[in-house]
């Protein structure tokens, strides 16, 4: 319907003029450093081997990193989606909070849970009476993969047995009907069902760890592990070279483009199961399978998050401490005196950027479903190309052009930056909620006489509602963990909790990241509740 | 002038178009039948306003509502889907399109709507809590309580069980006769559209093929295309029958006498006669058998109170049931 696209496209445009303003300016701002001096530093960026080490580098660590999460996420996703049992639904929920723990909790967590003189040594040095540490592997390209399964695996597990769980197993019965055995029945019937789902998790996991920062700043601690991210903050913040790290930002942009591209390109549209498979209660030698797939999952995921905890309230040594709580409510000196600064500047940021972003992505994302666009996706799924590090030299380029001293600019640009971040995924995140939504169910209000004004607030918005609390927790969440972008931009005026953190674990603070780890924690996991209430409610 | 004139209407879509000319009384009942893609629904779309015609005009009491917006035309409809509010209760769906605004006066109508389609006491339910039967009746009740002129329904009962559609249609043909109001009822059920309407317009590859009562297009269809979809039937061409002649002849099972014994046709000069048919199916239909027969390569059908044990037999056409129809 015409007059309702049109509808749609004008409360769309401060959406779409926001993103593509927020978009554009940093990154022309990049690309004209790239091509300055007659396109010297992207030339040499071309012709440089190490370009293409560092470039190798990154795609393999991504590849890996994603391959092994869907690996191991696969059999997990096979139990999940045949048995139920009474903690499935926890165990799903849990892997789902992974969506909103930062990265650097993550970061933190390795270093204090796997560290050389980290927990699980001490424990393993106790039990096997040693004086050295048992597992060794943290700062190696080891401990940037399994850091990278440890975020991802769960994004993984959840994809695949959400899809496993959806798609019907009447086909597979008809397969065993007609003689097949069950791997036969798999590899030809199964697997095509959830062959979307396994890609999709992968490309994402593949993204997610190409533009991977913190991780490998703190985790690989080597040079040699450096990537395109990486390298393009170390150029731009430590080495000052401005050209080399916009040349470096232009070829990050166009790999992860081109995925991108490729990707949406393959997504054939989804068709919708009539009915999905019914699980079957384990019992038994089942159940007991089930309960030790748990127990492998809370023994992979639980411990780093919980030694946080742990190190925030005990030293190293295991004697109870609350110094860096008293450090943090001000009692205290040194980094960690700016602590309470860097929590309200962050829930500040996260919260107006999350804000701004829902209420600007919620028209888009009606316009986005009702016209079946695909010029919208695209440019919401730019920023993700482009990744945080680039636009945070963007924007942190941009700040050299306002000459400005107070810090109110700064924080303005940061959240600028975080909202250009957070909005592809607010968008990403209420697309598919929108298109829940029945056109019949807005063309019946018309024929009642309502006006599109009255639909959007009494029909669509309210369906539409739950998906905006959830897009809404996960803008926050992700700007509540935003490091990548915020550190570039810095200008030493900013003090995020991220950022405090990372700085602390850089200079080995480890009990008072971990306080300010446990506050962000804390953040993370109330936001998580307020989304999850709103996957819940969620019609469809 | 009737209440309703579409007035060469068309529509064109990539493989098909959809041309209408029809009028509506007001306060009729017609029914819209048509196999699946014959563009029931497009018509039903573009009287809504859901949809633009590409050229032609809608007339909805002496008015040109062709350009107006859906919001302004006051058409009601019931849509096949679920198109109730999620987020509202049946009261709320009910009360969201009334003119009224005193919240006294909404709340009366509503329950006086609530009891009309049979639904009393179901005022503060949640909508997602009903079942597909009683869905489509707040889906009337609500449609209805926007005043409108004309009522639309697009297939309201497609997703309902055969006895509940029963219970369901004779209501609606209730709630038409208690209220007066015209509507138009868009359904691929022969039987449906023929229990419910004063009127059916047949429809076929986006055209009208016929329009009138259901007794004068079963009986006299006027062309092989609404004689084959309002009822079961045999065309054979008629120069077997008469010489020099083109066309088909068409007759009605219930219409043609079966006879075991040949049958001299001198005997009857008013009918037709066939002899020397095989019975080649016997289906057993509850009232008797409905027999496929063969004559010369020609399949044919009768009706038979009784099996018959032969398999050579004769027909007779009773005259007053044949019909010369072009093709």
């Amino acid at each position: 319907m015409r007059e309702q696209n049109a509808y749609y496209t004008l409360r769309s445009l401060p959406g779409v003029l926001i993103l593509s303003l927020l978009f554009l300016l940093p990154m022309a701002v990049v690309f004209s450093y790239a091509f300055s001096n007659g396109g010297n530093a992207l030339m040499e960026a071309v012709e440089d081997g190490y370009t293409y080490r560092l470039l190798s580098f990154t795609l393999t660590e991504s590849f890996l990193s994603a391959f092994i999460s869907v690996i191991v996420a696969l059999p997990f996703a096979y139990l999940f989606s045949k048995y139920s049992f009474p903690g499935r639904s926890a165990i799903l929920t849990l892997s789902a909070l992974s969506f909103t723990i930062p990265t650097i909790l993550v970061v933190l967590g390795f270093v204090i849970w796997y560290g050389n003189n980290g927990i699980l040594n001490s424990l393993l040095m106790n039990l096997t009476g040693k004086n050295y540490a048992v597992i060794e592997v943290l700062y190696s390209f080891k401990a940037i993969i399994l850091s990278h399964v440890y975020l991802n695996f769960p994004i993984a597990f959840l994809l695949i047995t959400e899809a496993w769980t959806a798609s019907s197993d009447t086909a597979e019965k008809a397969s065993y009907t007609l003689g097949k055995g069950r791997m036969r029945t798999f590899i030809s019937v199964t697997l095509p069902m959830i062959r979307g789902s396994i890609i999709s998790a992968f490309i994402l996991i593949f993204l997610f760890c190409f533009s991977s920062f913190a991780i490998i700043m703190v985790l690989g601690g080597n040079p040699q592990y450096s990537t395109l991210e990486t390298e393009i903050y170390r150029r731009a913040r430590v080495s000052g070279n401005i050209p080399e790290a916009s040349a470096l930002s232009l070829l990050a942009f166009f790999i992860t483009g081109a995925i991108l591209l490729i990707s949406s390109y393959g997504r054939t549209k989804k068709k919708t199961e009539r009915k999905s498979r019914v699980l079957l209660k384990a019992k038994g030698r089942n159940l007991l399978v089930m309960c030790l797939a748990s127990l492998l999952i809370l023994l992979f995921l639980i411990p780093p998050i919980l030694s946080i905890v742990y190190r925030a309230f005990y030293t190293k040594a295991g004697t109870f401490t609350l110094r860096a709580w008293e450090e943090i409510t001000g009692r205290g000196f040194g980094l960690i005196s700016t602590a309470m600064e860097g929590i309200i500047a962050s829930f500040l940021i996260a919260f107006l950027s999350s804000l701004a972003a829902v209420l600007l992505s919620a028209s888009m994302a009606l316009l986005s479903a009702r016209k079946n666009s695909v010029i919208l996706p695209f440019l919401a799924s730019l920023p993700m190309a482009a990744g945080s590090v680039t636009l945070g030299l963007g924007f942190s380029l941009l700040a050299a052009y306002i000459p400005h001293t107070s810090p109110i600019v700064s924080y303005a640009l940061v959240f600028f930056a975080h909202l250009i971040i957070v909005l592809p995924f607010s968008i990403r995140t209420m697309t598919p909620g929108a298109r829940t939504i029945a056109p019949s169910l807005s063309l019946s209000a018309y024929t009642l006489g309502a006006s599109m004004t009255k639909t959007l607030r009494k029909v669509e918005m309210p369906l539409l509602r739950p998906y905006m609390r959830k897009a809404f927790a996960f803008s926050f969440a992700l700007s509540l963990g935003e490091v990548n972008a915020t550190l570039t931009l810095s200008d030493g005026h900013i003090t995020t909790l991220p950022i405090l953190i990372y700085r602390l674990i850089s200079s080995y603070d480890y009990q008072g990241a971990a306080a300010l780890g446990t506050i962000l924690l804390l953040e993370a996991l109330i936001v998580f509740a307020i989304g999850e209430k709103g996957g819940r409610n969620a019609v469809s | 002038m009737p209440y309703l004139e579409i007035r060469n209407l068309t529509r064109k879509y990539k493989d098909f178009t959809l041309s209408a000319s029809f009028g509506v009384e007001e306060g009729d009942f017609l029914c819209i039948i048509g196999p699946s893609g014959s563009g029931k629904s497009t018509l039903l779309s573009i009287i809504a306003g859901l949809e633009n015609p590409d050229s032609g005009s809608v007339i909805l009491d002496g008015k040109d509502i062709t350009d107006t917006r859906i919001q302004d035309r006051n058409i009601g409809m019931v849509f096949q889907d679920f198109t109730l509010f999620p987020s509202m209760n049946v009261l709320k769906n009910i009360e969201f399109g009334m003119k009224t605004k005193k919240k006294a006066d909404k709340d009366r109508f509503a329950l006086n709507l609530l009891k009309l389609v049979g639904l009393e006491g179901y005022e503060k339910r949640s909508v997602t809590s009903l079942s597909g039967g009683e869905a489509q009746r707040v889906q009337l009740a609500r449609a209805l309580a926007a005043e409108p002129k004309i009522l639309l329904l697009d297939e309201p009962l497609s997703a309902l069980d055969p006895p509940l559609r029963k219970s369901i249609r004779s209501a609606i043909r209730t709630i038409h006769d208690t209220l007066g109001i015209t509507m138009l009822y868009v359904t691929h059920d022969r039987e449906e559209a023929f229990t419910v309407s004063d009127s059916i317009l047949l429809m076929n590859e986006g055209k009208s093929v016929s329009m009138g009562s259901a007794e004068e297009l079963y009986t006299h269809p006027g062309n092989l295309f609404t004689a084959f979809f309002t009822g079961e039937g045999t065309a054979i061409p008629a120069h077997l029958v008469y010489e020099n002649t083109t066309g088909y002849l068409f007759f009605r099972p219930e219409d043609a006498v079966l006879s075991e014994e040949p049958i001299n046709p001198e005997m009857y000069p008013m009918h037709i006669v066939f002899n020397d048919l095989k019975i080649v199916s016997a289906e057993f239909t509850g009232s008797g058998y409905l027999l496929g027969l063969d004559y010369q390569g020609y399949p044919m059908l009768c009706m038979s109170r009784t099996k018959p044990r032969k398999k050579d037999v004769s027909l007779m056409i009773l005259q007053a049931s044949m019909q010369n129809l072009p093709e």
